[in-house]
């Protein structure tokens, strides 16, 4: 127990504090930003940053990952909102929650298995351009000064840390914030602030119980937004885990996380916030700025909520060219630049599988579709890939002697189709043998494939004999039991 | 054959536990293995809260925090080496023929659990890189390490130099009799002046058991000193210690579990946080 706290908690002080600091300064344009997505006040985005992140850094399963209120989820809530109001959105966050945990307890992490490479680079790059697209609105049908604020803003973001020393030791998203709104208030433009959007938190938040009646019309309205919200939560929170597992060259605890996200949805749904889960962006950040441990994450959210207390007045003052231009920042370093410059690298299926969850998500503005979609084309993919691993070949060597059939390699369903086509019925014989001892029947179109074979042959009124059935169908066994026998693994695909 | 495993860091606790193995390597006639593992440095280097991040910030990272990770490995690996080559031709020259050294990667005590099978007796450093050279502050991985491991446990001070007693506290519990017939089964105190020493308690047959603990050791060739003692039960048996000068201190280990140890704290804590001399923890 006190292990843990020391090698989770307190092994990196001084940088947690320090990366906590940062992402809590990026993460309040990120729940503004967000809120407004989800047509809610910035303080239900706000409240839930600080309640997620908070809670996660104790019950969260990888340590130094941020959580918070997400576009994804954001996306997912607008017609809730728009139909319901926000009490409906807070019992559907309680009840998201209460559906991860009892993912998280179904071991459902697991899953994320037949998520494949591709998929994730997919969807990390549908994060960034739904991030993106989302500042749109923005950027429309405004005054010439929003744009130059928002060029400005970038330009001190992406300009400020090559300035030797200062430039690393300040969050230039933090300057560009501070920079913007000093300009717009000495010119005293007429643009957009963060206050015109909605009601800032004043307060620490409150206890709230959902005022929603406790019927079964209620859990049919809101159910649907649940399951929605719980899966794309678990995806984006799982694969950025992933991601910072990678990073960081340590393992995360995938179930863990998914009951964390849980507890984390129903503590923001209990105090006024919406739902949220991981964020690959500001987990990015957080490692960056030197953030490792559980630490980090609970500062992030701590100092989230002192600053927007205490300095609502001055966040209402904001420009909001400057929160789009923190939001477009965040929009660039999630995407994935690799994943274009390797386009031509990669093999096309794998491109055909990034792209496409890529399109379905901005088509249907839901993650989880288009993890869906992904996850099914690359399965296609790979089936068909191992149904080219099977051959047939025959021989005959006179007219008297036995038609000798001999199958090797992969026969399941996505090959049984070739399986059939590869015996030449046009060969007259009397006794046909077919061998199988090189051969894996994975399923029952296999046998059935095999069946056809041979009532066929017989209705040609040659006489059938099977070899090695017994060997090529132990695959068939759903399961083989031969999860730490690397030896049974062998034996059983060997060629017999 | 079983061997001795003994645990090496960079920090100066290594020579100790270097002069321990080829002792403890001698007495048993043993091979002497020499283990050093590198546990990966989790910190960041220097930091960067520019918070801002652009095209390929990823990928960008990756081969940041990747490189730095590497220059540490590289380094640890180095270091290790030279460690376990002194060690070794320091072990050859005392006349152990049989010394081999390992390196491994990973949590210590996760490498040290998947070795112990093939280990009789395990010798670490009261103290290590983590802690510097503060006597009284136990190396952060010997409770954790005491816990889980099922193998005897060697734990050296900042100085060893060869015992010639060493003392038993007897309370007649399932630990001390397990103590007692390690001591009488194997040969690693084999000469030494044995100090049987018990605190009073309401265990019933105490007297009768110390009596026969006391036999035991005798028949065994050990010549013995016993002693009753009254009172707090680690003050007292680091006072005789002092007093009577005793080189090395054998015990069982955590006989109550971390709950009670937090309410009520541990003797056997309290004895490893302030014996300056050789603790043989017997599992």
């Amino acid at each position: 127990m006190f292990k843990n706290m020391q090698n989770e908690w307190f092994f990196n002080i001084r940088g947690d504090l320090l990366a906590g600091l940062v992402v809590a300064l990026a993460l309040i344009p990120e729940a503004i930003a967000f809120s407004i997505i989800a047509g809610v006040d910035p303080k239900v985005g706000l409240y839930a940053s600080f309640c997620i992140a908070v809670i996660i850094a104790f019950v969260g399963g990888r340590p130094g990952m941020i959580s918070a209120a997400t576009g994804a989820m954001a996306l997912l809530m607008v017609t809730l909102v728009k139909q319901h109001g926000l009490e409906y959105l807070l019992a559907a966050t309680l009840l998201t929650g209460v559906l991860q945990i009892a993912a998280g307890y179904l071991k459902l992490g697991g899953l994320m298995r037949f998520v494949s490479k591709s998929v994730v680079t997919g969807f990390v790059n549908a994060l960034a351009i739904l991030i993106f697209m989302a500042q749109l609105p923005e950027l429309t049908n405004v005054t010439w000064h929003v744009y130059a604020m928002t060029a400005a803003g970038l330009g001190i973001i992406y300009l400020f840390p090559l300035i030797p020393k200062i430039g690393k030791s300040l969050p230039s998203p933090l300057v560009c914030i501070v920079v913007l709104t000093a300009v717009a208030l000495y010119l005293g433009m007429d643009i957009r602030t963060v206050g015109d959007m909605g009601e800032l938190p004043d307060t620490l938040p409150i206890f709230l119980w959902p005022e929603v009646p406790l019927t079964l019309e209620t859990l049919q309205i809101i159910l649907p937004y649940a399951v929605a919200l719980a899966i794309v939560g678990l995806l984006e929170s799982l694969m950025t885990a992933t991601i910072i597992d990678e990073l960081t060259d340590t393992k995360s605890n995938r179930n863990r996380e998914c009951k964390g996200q849980g507890i984390a949805n129903i503590g923001a749904g209990m105090l006024g916030g919406m739902a949220g889960c991981a964020m690959i962006g500001q987990s990015v950040i957080n490692i960056k700025s030197g953030g490792r441990g559980r630490l980090s994450t609970f500062c992030a959210g701590f100092f989230l909520l002192i600053m927007v207390v205490f300095l609502s007045d001055w966040i209402k003052q904001i420009p909001m060219a400057a929160l789009v231009a923190v939001m477009i920042m965040v929009s660039i370093g999630t995407f994935s630049w690799s994943s274009v410059r390797d386009l031509k690298k990669h093999p096309l299926s794998t491109n055909i599988v990034m792209v496409t969850t890529v399109a379905v998500v901005l088509a249907t503005h839901n993650l989880a579709l288009g993890v869906l979609a992904g996850v099914l084309l690359a399965t296609l993919f790979f089936a068909n890939k191992i149904a080219r691993l099977m051959v047939i070949k025959h021989a005959q060597a006179d007219v008297h002697a036995p038609l000798h059939y001999q199958v090797i390699g992969q026969v399941f369903f996505a090959s049984a189709e070739k399986f059939a086509e590869s015996f030449d019925f046009s060969l007259a014989a009397d006794k046909v043998l077919i061998d199988l001892t090189r051969a894996h029947f994975w399923d029952i179109s296999a046998v059935s494939a095999l069946d056809n074979v041979v009532i066929k042959y017989q209705r040609l009124g040659a006489k059938v004999s099977v070899v090695g059935m017994n060997e090529a169908s132990k695959t068939l066994i759903d399961k083989f039991a031969l999860h730490n026998d690397p030896k049974a693994v062998e034996k059983l695909l060997s060629d017999h | 054959m079983q061997h001795i495993l003994a645990c090496l860091d960079e920090s100066t606790w290594s020579t100790s536990v270097q002069d321990a193995a080829i002792w403890a390597a001698r007495q048993l006639n043993s091979p002497l293995t020499f283990l050093h593992s590198i546990e990966k440095q989790t910190q960041p280097d220097s930091q960067d809260l520019s918070g801002a991040i652009g095209l390929g910030a990823r990928s960008k990272l990756m081969t940041e925090i990747a490189t730095l990770d590497q220059l540490r490995a590289k380094a640890a690996l180095q270091i290790g080496k030279e460690i376990l080559a002194i060690a070794d031709s320091k072990a050859q020259e005392a006349g152990c023929t049989q010394v081999e050294t390992l390196q491994r990667h990973g949590e210590f005590i996760d490498t040290l659990l998947t070795l112990e099978s093939s280990a009789r007796l395990v010798i670490i450093g009261h103290s290590g890189t983590q802690t510097g050279k503060k006597i009284s502050v136990l190396g952060t991985h010997v409770e954790n390490l005491l816990r889980q491991i099922h193998t005897p446990v060697l734990i050296t001070p900042h100085d060893f130099s060869v015992p010639k007693s060493f003392m038993l506290a007897y309370d007649g519990r399932e630990t001390t009799e397990l103590a007692l017939q390690r001591i009488l089964s194997n040969d690693l105190l084999r000469g030494l002046d044995c100090h049987l020493v018990t605190i009073k308690n309401k265990q019933p047959d105490l007297e009768e058991q110390f009596a026969q603990a006391t036999e035991r050791l005798t028949a065994g060739g050990f010549a013995v000193t016993t002693r009753y003692l009254e009172g707090d039960i680690a003050k007292q048996l680091l006072d005789y210690q002092q007093t009577q000068a005793i080189d090395m201190l054998v015990m069982g280990a955590f006989s109550g579990s971390r709950l009670r140890q937090f309410f009520i704290g541990s003797n056997t804590l309290k004895m490893l946080e302030n014996c300056n001399i050789p603790i043989l923890v017997v599992k």
